[in-house]
């Protein structure tokens, strides 16, 4: 009791070194804060810029044969069917998801306008394989492939043609070869098409065309890291292939495998490099957070060698005088640092807060919004506390091995 | 109460300096002595000896019939804080700390309760008519209050000796005499009361004056203060 008494007594009799150590504290938490809340915002941003490469999607594309096999002759045109699927979706491994899409053509009728249009059946992972930007409603979703809706999302050439630029199409319904569809989101046109895309449910277009066999298919991949995995998993999969549909498996020309491993791999390394990066910026600065701390406890500390020098002469033993220095710095940065914390992640969320509305509806590059890992700031924050405490530890431990009359006179 | 047999102390820095050569010294219990020498001489040294503030290399110290060598640092804080009780020139009291607490900071390291110190801290500022200003700070205070409340840090623990080292330095001759008056009723009380100190006039008012030149004994002068007129010799 009593000794917590001095020590409340000491923090709040000395208030402008209380304050000035617990302000340092403050400072370098709060600055570590803000700046890996801002690198974070970069490191996201780059991330949604890269992110249609940041996947890595195989494309399996129809091919004939080149090489006798099993009794089946040359120039024998290989196409997907169901039965593909099926293996890709249950059997095949490192396939994450199927997208696979075929489409027919017609006319689009909506009153008195019409325009060609290309209806591609497409499974909702489409949007995120081909990065399909939305400009209103929504996309494909798995309820509409489930229960194989008649809804439709047109792209905004279509969009303009039929309902006049600016004007929301969605809940309408249009005319296809005789069916209504009814409409529930625009995305924008391709970039490389003239237009007059669109997407409904795989399963609706299914139960339309009753279509057996595809030219190609798609699908996400997971756990393939290297070139190397990558390769071995070609391999596999025109083996299997080959399985399925009696083909040599030596026959490169009977099924296409293309994948965006290449860019995907490069992705992944730029996020690599670009982590690193904020790592080392996050640890330089953890690293003069810790410098800044720990200058400021061992000046607190040098500054009380008179009074560790009196205390001594009176009768007071090291281990007494260390036990309440190192008391007396662990309450002032773990308060101030908790302020600093705190104040440090309000400023990330306000300044998050502000740089959105700003960059609201603008055409910027990147779209840097500061966010914080609870985790580790707080692990920041403890480790800043630690090197406070260590930082008043080793002077205090001097001061108390020197005589007291050399500390007495210590100036 | 203090004896010294042949104590050596050499200071081991660029230049090896070998400040105290064999001093023998024997003080009685209730004795008032000064010692005194030029700046050098090892005066300092010696206090800080005879307070257990430094060691001495080899030679046997007893204090109060106990040999102080090869002390822990912790024994050396327990004997400090219950059998020698300090009084500086530049008063060394803690700036944030009241007067009170000044006093009562010693008795903290005895482990007194709060309540208890803080009467006894109470009763000794009392004695040194400094009532009024125990909620003081140490900057509030003039120089001869603030020794006296050194003075009162220095008795409260009821040590068997007080080391002064210069009390009166940075003192006015009025306050100076005040200072000495309170110093030689302490000793009466059968405190043993040593003093360091260059200047004369303090000396004379002890009973022994030991001269100390260059880490040796020079000579030891016997004195009586009651055959002295202090108001001449002071100016």
């Amino acid at each position: 009791m009593d000794f917590w008494r001095e020590i409340f007594m000491a923090l709040s009799r000395n208030k402008l070194r209380t304050f000035l150590t617990g302000f340092a504290i403050s400072w370098g938490i709060f600055i570590l804060i803000v700046l890996l809340a801002a690198g974070n915002g970069i490191i996201n941003a780059i991330g949604e810029e890269f992110s249609d490469q940041s996947r890595n999607v195989y494309t399996l594309y129809w091919g004939e044969t080149s090489k006798p096999f099993k009794g089946h002759g040359t120039n024998r045109a290989i196409y997907f069917n169901d039965k593909d699927i099926r293996f890709l979706e249950t059997e095949a491994k490192h396939v994450d998801q199927v997208s696979p899409s075929s489409y027919f053509s017609g006319t689009a009728i909506f009153n008195d306008k019409s325009n060609n249009i290309f209806v591609n059946g497409v499974r909702p992972v489409f949007k995120d394989i081909n990065n399909v930007k939305m400009l209103e409603g929504r996309f494909i979703n798995v309820q509409d492939e489930k229960n194989s809706e008649k809804y439709i999302v047109i792209d905004k050439t279509l969009r303009d043609k039929l309902f006049g630029e600016g004007v929301s199409p969605l809940g309408q319904f249009i005319i296809i070869n005789n069916m209504a569809f009814n409409v529930v989101g625009v995305c924008e046109a391709e970039r490389h098409s003239d237009g007059g895309e669109s997407y409904i449910p795989f399963s609706t277009l299914k139960s339309i065309k009753r279509i057996s066999r595809y030219w190609r298919l798609s699908f996400t991949v997971k756990g393939l890291e290297t070139k190397e995995e990558n390769e071995a998993f070609t391999h596999y999969l025109r083996t299997q292939l080959a399985h399925l549909h009696e083909f040599d498996p030596d026959d490169t020309s009977a099924v296409y495998i293309g994948s965006t491993q290449e860019e995907y791999l490069q992705t992944m390394k730029i996020f690599r490099t670009f982590e690193l990066f904020i790592w080392i910026i996050g640890f330089a600065m953890l690293i003069s957070g810790i410098v800044g701390v720990s200058n400021i406890m061992r000046i607190t500390v040098k500054e009380r060698t008179n009074e560790i020098g009196i205390r001594k002469a009176l009768g007071a033993k090291s281990r007494s005088i260390l036990a309440s220095i190192v008391t007396e710095s662990l309450i002032i940065t773990t308060i101030f640092g908790y302020i600093g914390m705190w104040l440090g992640m309000i400023a990330a969320e306000v300044g998050g807060t502000i740089l959105a509305k700003v960059q609201e509806g603008k055409e910027i590059s990147l779209n840097i919004v500061p966010s914080i890992d609870i985790r580790i700031v707080l692990m920041a924050t403890a480790l800043l506390i630690v090197c406070g405490v260590l930082a008043g530890f080793f002077p205090a431990r001097n001061a108390v091995k020197i005589k007291p009359i050399e500390a007495m006179n210590y100036r | 109460m203090i004896r010294l047999e042949k104590i050596n102390k050499t200071y081991f820095g660029a230049q090896p300096l070998h400040v105290l050569k064999g001093i023998d010294l024997e003080v009685a219990e209730g004795e008032m002595v000064s010692i005194m020498g030029a700046s050098g001489s090892g005066k300092s040294t010696l206090l800080n000896i005879l307070g257990i503030l430094d060691n001495y290399d080899s030679g046997e110290y007893y204090l109060n019939g106990k040999l102080v060598k090869n002390l822990s640092e912790n024994e050396a804080a327990d004997m400090r804080n219950r059998t020698i009780g300090f009084i500086f020139q530049s008063f060394n009291l803690i700036p944030f700390k009241t007067a009170m607490e000044n006093v009562a900071l010693p008795l903290y390291y005895q482990n007194v309760g709060r309540k208890k110190r803080n009467e006894l801290a109470m009763e000794y500022l009392e004695r040194f008519g400094l009532k009024e200003w125990a909620d003081h700070y140490p900057n509030e205070l003039s120089g001869g209050q603030k020794q006296r409340v050194s003075m009162a840090r220095a008795l409260v623990t009821q040590p068997k000796v007080i080391l002064a080292d210069e009390p009166t330095g940075a003192l006015d001759s009025k306050t100076s005499a005040e200072v000495m008056q309170i110093l030689r009723e302490v000793n009466q009380s059968g405190i043993t009361m040593i003093i360091v100190t260059h200047e004369r006039g303090i000396a004379l008012r002890t009973n022994k004056i030991i001269h100390l030149k260059d880490g040796v004994i020079e000579n030891i002068e016997i004195n009586n203060p009651d055959s002295i007129d202090f108001d001449k010799e002071i100016k």
